[in-house]
């Protein structure tokens, strides 16, 4: 009698939990629709290159249902200017962010701090210390090989008859590892065929870039190593301050996209940003178990375009992402 | 050698089972009406829940697809009316504005009703223009600088025009290349027709271009997307070219897919897919002229994620049931076994030793059971009350035959007999006389028997009265005369001796030699009874005294033993029942006949043991006696 009654209380209490717990599934099933929140921190956020970068990220936001948040940057960072706002961000319920770090050598060990606190993707290699982080993951282009490929595009050109011909280089920022490898890849092949590195320029203050590459001396071709300098180039060429230089560049931009477009520059090679912005935000949430996975180091591939294809239909596809 | 252990194991595992369901011990009741009763709550609760569910889900279903194909339906004409308005547009122009005029009219006519038109419609258009034969631009509104060579001849839109002449065609979104907006590029859906146009009186064809805002169609197509619940919509041509989707890129990217191809030769109605893994439904709705689809997708996720909440109430619906019915069925079951458990448990107390009144209470039938157990009980009390008399009774019968045989006036009277023989140097007659007085005794004794042969019994007599005999000087002679077959016969022992005793002090006893008084013993066996009767032919007994002799026990005898008849009589009929037992015939000076009625049952071991065991235990022998005669 005694035993059946403990069994008797016993259900009871079992089901009394099984009510609790599932009033509790049933109202965190409604707010917890909220999902993880991923920050995206990068320099001058608002500029149009970026634009088909965040439209992978909103793509892929969409996808997985993930809060996003692009942190509107109005210019270029500073190391604790980026610090702070991946603190602000922490401190605003991101779960992970994704960070294209500084310039300079202070950002690795930024990085190294940050990482302990909060899961970090990068979209691009810090300035290049003495060794990698090899546990933060990256999603970028082989900004080797886009430099490799450019100066393939250039010897084309010329049937590889480029022997005497000089060279200038720009950048905006001459000490961001990704220009150095997309540097390195270029000058590579180029200085093996002949041409001559005249000059470089890097970081043009505001003051003077619509009249740095004017005061450079003649060369036969330039290579834009970003999009700001190729635009910066491409107006360059159209106002006829270039001297005649033929422009080959790396851009993911509609105003890189005109200049190809009305000539100014010869060929551009587009990173696959859409690509890059789609799969940081997906290893951003595999890195805070959003869903499942582990991030891993990725490359985006990239595309050229020559003036005669650019509004092919694949070519179209990049630029309706650039348009965005 | 793999499949026989296998199949072993598979032995062993059934027959573990069904060792476990042979193991179950009953429950009780108020558990297994319990049990029973949540067993189907359950069932009936899951029933009810999975049909509710089912049928719930269904209609949510049923739901969705109408406010889908409703919301489509709108859209579809929506997007007609804003397609209508831009063919109404290009027949603005080609009828009222090219056909009309001369391109090489000095008043610009031809600019200028392109130009009305425009105005009118720029919410919706990016621009009109016209192109000849090889391409040029014959005029275009808003004015804008034509891009250097656009080759015009090659875009998709142109050659569409000039393989069907007839026709309007709608392209799919593509970039406008045709001015230079200085970094602007405008995406848009190309209306082309050719048209006959006139230049400087030279009639000739062209293309008329209407360019109309993608984001016009886009706009239209992202409103009906706002909701993220997975259900989404797009927009294909007749051959399945997607011309929005909202993860187109994705598309592009092949990171997802999309049956455009398919749902291109859908007709219009609802379909049922499987695509990405997943099944769902697909609502198709053709726009009228452009042959375009618009397609709704609601992935079965979706049905399900819409039930989510559902779910979880009918899951709580049913264990708050369950948890009701549980107390429901708790007491109900307590109300119905509490009696069955209370009246149990006073059986259980009764066994146990105790005396408790037994639980008379609940509903009718279990009243009756208790009153029933109760009545059983009491009549097993009175039994058992009566058996410990009786049995009493007869311990006290036997010890007082007993103590009737080391009665020290008889044991005295022997002894002196015996050593006046001695000393009269009678020795032989001495040897006798104790001889029989040893017999006397080992027959009383009888190893604690109750239950001797009737020879014994005899003997025993014999002895007893030829010890008396000396007493009394001869003064009486004894004789029996007893049928063989009686002596195998049993009865119960020291029987004969009160009565002899009885024939000597009250018959016999007092006479003389000469009056030749004597006492008989004879045995007969009739009708399954054997009778033993001791006659005597002494003083014999009025009628009162005869009836005195069977009733009153307590009465101070004269002489003897003071063991009575009435003793020799309960013991009998202890043994045997009531129908046997002692019967007194006597006659004032006419002597006493004492006759003892007994079962004639056949003197063996089992016999024996049966009827000493008592009457319940001898009852059987008895009736097989009696059936036998």
């Amino acid at each position: 009698m005694k035993s059946s009654k403990n069994v008797f209380i016993l259900t009871e209490a079992v089901l009394a939990v099984m009510v609790i717990i599932t009033a509790i599934a049933m109202l965190w099933g409604k707010d917890g629709e909220g999902r993880g929140k991923v920050s995206v921190i990068v320099q001058n956020s608002d500029d149009n290159r970026w634009a088909a970068f965040k439209y992978g990220l909103r793509m892929a936001a969409q996808d997985e249902e993930i809060e996003l948040f692009v942190v509107s940057t109005g210019g270029a960072l500073t190391t604790e200017e980026e610090t702070e706002i991946v603190e602000h961000e922490i401190a605003n319920g991101a779960n992970a962010v994704i960070l294209q770090p500084v310039p300079g050598d202070e950002s690795e060990e930024m990085l190294k701090k940050l990482g302990k606190k909060i899961p970090v993707l990068l979209i691009e290699y810090p300035t290049a210390g003495e060794g990698r982080l090899s546990d933060i993951p990256i999603v970028q282009p082989d900004n080797y090989a886009l430099g490799q490929e450019l100066a393939k595009e250039l010897l084309n050109d010329y049937n590889g008859n480029v022997k005497g011909k000089t060279l200038g280089i720009v950048s905006e920022y001459g000490n961001s590892e990704a220009v150095a490898e997309r540097r390195k890849g270029a000058v590579s092949i180029l200085k093996d065929k002949g041409v001559k590195v005249v000059w470089e320029v890097s970081e043009p203050s505001k003051d003077e870039e619509e009249t740095v590459l004017e005061k450079k001396s003649r060369v036969d071709f330039v290579i834009a190593l970003d999009d700001y300098s190729l635009v910066l180039a491409g107006k360059a060429v159209t106002a006829n301050n270039l001297h005649g230089a033929l422009v080959y560049g790396i851009g993911n931009s509609m105003e890189a996209v005109y200049c190809l477009d009305t000539d100014s520059v010869q060929c551009l090679l587009v990173p696959d940003d859409f690509d890059m912005g789609y799969q940081s935000l997906v290893g951003a949430a595999e890195s805070f178990g959003y869903i499942f996975g582990k991030p891993e180091n990725q490359t985006v591939s990239f595309t050229v375009m020559r003036r005669e294809n650019l509004f092919s239909k694949e070519n179209q596809e990049i630029l309706f992402t650039m348009s965005q | 050698m793999q499949k026989g252990k296998a199949a072993v194991k598979y032995k062993y595992m059934v027959q573990k089972f069904l060792d476990y369901f042979k193991n179950i011990k009953p429950r009780g009741m108020q558990s297994t009406i319990m049990l029973v009763f949540s067993a189907i709550s359950v069932a009936v609760m899951m029933i009810l829940g999975v049909m509710m569910y089912l049928r719930v889900s269904a209609a949510s279903r049923e739901e969705m697809i109408g406010s889908t194909e409703k919301l489509m339906e709108q859209t579809g004409e929506n997007m007609e009316d804003y397609l209508v308005s831009m063919r109404q547009i290009s027949d603005a122009v080609y009828y009222n504005v090219i056909k009309e005029n001369d391109f090489s009219d000095q008043d610009n006519d031809i600019q200028q009703g392109m130009k009305r038109v425009y105005e009118a419609n720029r919410s919706n258009l990016r621009s009109i223009a016209i192109y000849n034969n090889y391409g040029s631009l014959m005029g275009a509104e808003p004015v804008v600088l034509q891009k250097e060579d656009p080759n015009v001849t090659k875009q998709d839109w142109y050659k569409q025009a000039k393989a069907e002449t007839e026709n309007m065609h709608f392209s799919t979104p593509h970039i406008q290349n045709l001015f230079d907006d200085a970094f602007r590029y405008y995406w848009v859906i190309s209306l082309s027709r050719v048209v006959e146009l006139t230049d400087n009186g030279v009639p000739q064809t062209g293309v008329l271009l209407v360019d109309m805002d993608y984001s016009s169609i886009s706009r239209m197509m992202k409103q009906i997307n706002a909701k993220t619940s997975g259900q989404y919509y797009y927009l294909c041509d007749g051959s399945g070219e997607i011309i929005y989707h909202t993860k187109q890129m994705q598309i592009n990217k092949g990171i997802c897919s999309e049956n455009s191809k398919k749902a291109a030769t859908y007709k219009d109605g609802v379909y049922d897919e499987f695509s990405g893994g997943e099944h769902r439904k697909v609502i198709v709705n053709t726009i009228s002229y452009t042959g375009w689809k618009l397609v709704g997708v609601i992935p079965n996720s979706v049905f399900t994620h819409g039930m989510f909440d559902i779910r979880y109430f009918i899951v709580l619906l049913i264990l708050l049931m369950a948890m009701m019915l549980g107390v429901v069925n708790r007491v109900v079951s307590v109300r119905i076994a509490s009696p069955i458990l209370k009246l149990n448990d006073s059986v259980l107390e009764y066994e146990a030793g105790k005396k408790p009144e037994i639980y008379i209470g609940g509903s009718m039938e279990i009243r009756h059971l208790g009153d029933s157990i109760q009545r059983s009980y009491e009549q097993i009390d009175m039994l058992m009350h009566k058996i410990v008399l009786e049995q009493t009774e007869r311990r006290k019968s036997e010890l007082d035959a007993l103590q009737s045989q080391i009665n020290p006036h008889f044991l005295y009277n022997a002894l002196d007999s015996i050593t006046w023989m001695v000393e009269g140097e009678r020795n032989d007659e001495a040897v006798f006389m104790i001889s029989q007085l040893a017999k006397l005794f080992r027959i009383s004794l009888s190893k604690g028997r109750t239950v001797i042969a009737v020879s014994d019994e005899l003997q025993h007599a014999q002895s007893y009265m030829n010890i008396q005999k000396v007493r009394y000087k001869n003064s009486f002679s004894f004789v029996m005369d007893v049928e063989p077959a009686v002596y195998s016969c049993c009865t119960v022992k020291l029987i004969l001796q009160p009565i002899l005793e009885n024939a000597i002090n009250y018959g016999v006893g007092g006479m003389d030699e000469d009056d030749g008084g004597e006492i008989k013993i004879t045995g007969r066996e009739q009708n399954g009874k054997m009778i033993l009767s001791v006659m005597d032919n002494g003083l014999g007994m009025s009628e009162e005294e005869v009836a005195f002799l069977l009733t009153d026990n307590n009465r101070i005898r004269k002489h003897g033993s003071g063991v009575g008849l009435v003793n020799v009589n309960n013991r009998i009929q202890l043994l045997f029942g009531k129908e046997y037992g002692i019967s007194v015939e006597s006659e004032p000076d006419e002597g006493t006949v004492v006759s003892v009625c007994l079962p004639a049952v056949p003197y063996t071991e089992e016999n024996r043991k049966m009827l000493e065991a008592g009457l319940p235990f001898g009852e059987k022998i008895l009736s097989d006696i009696e059936k036998r005669v």
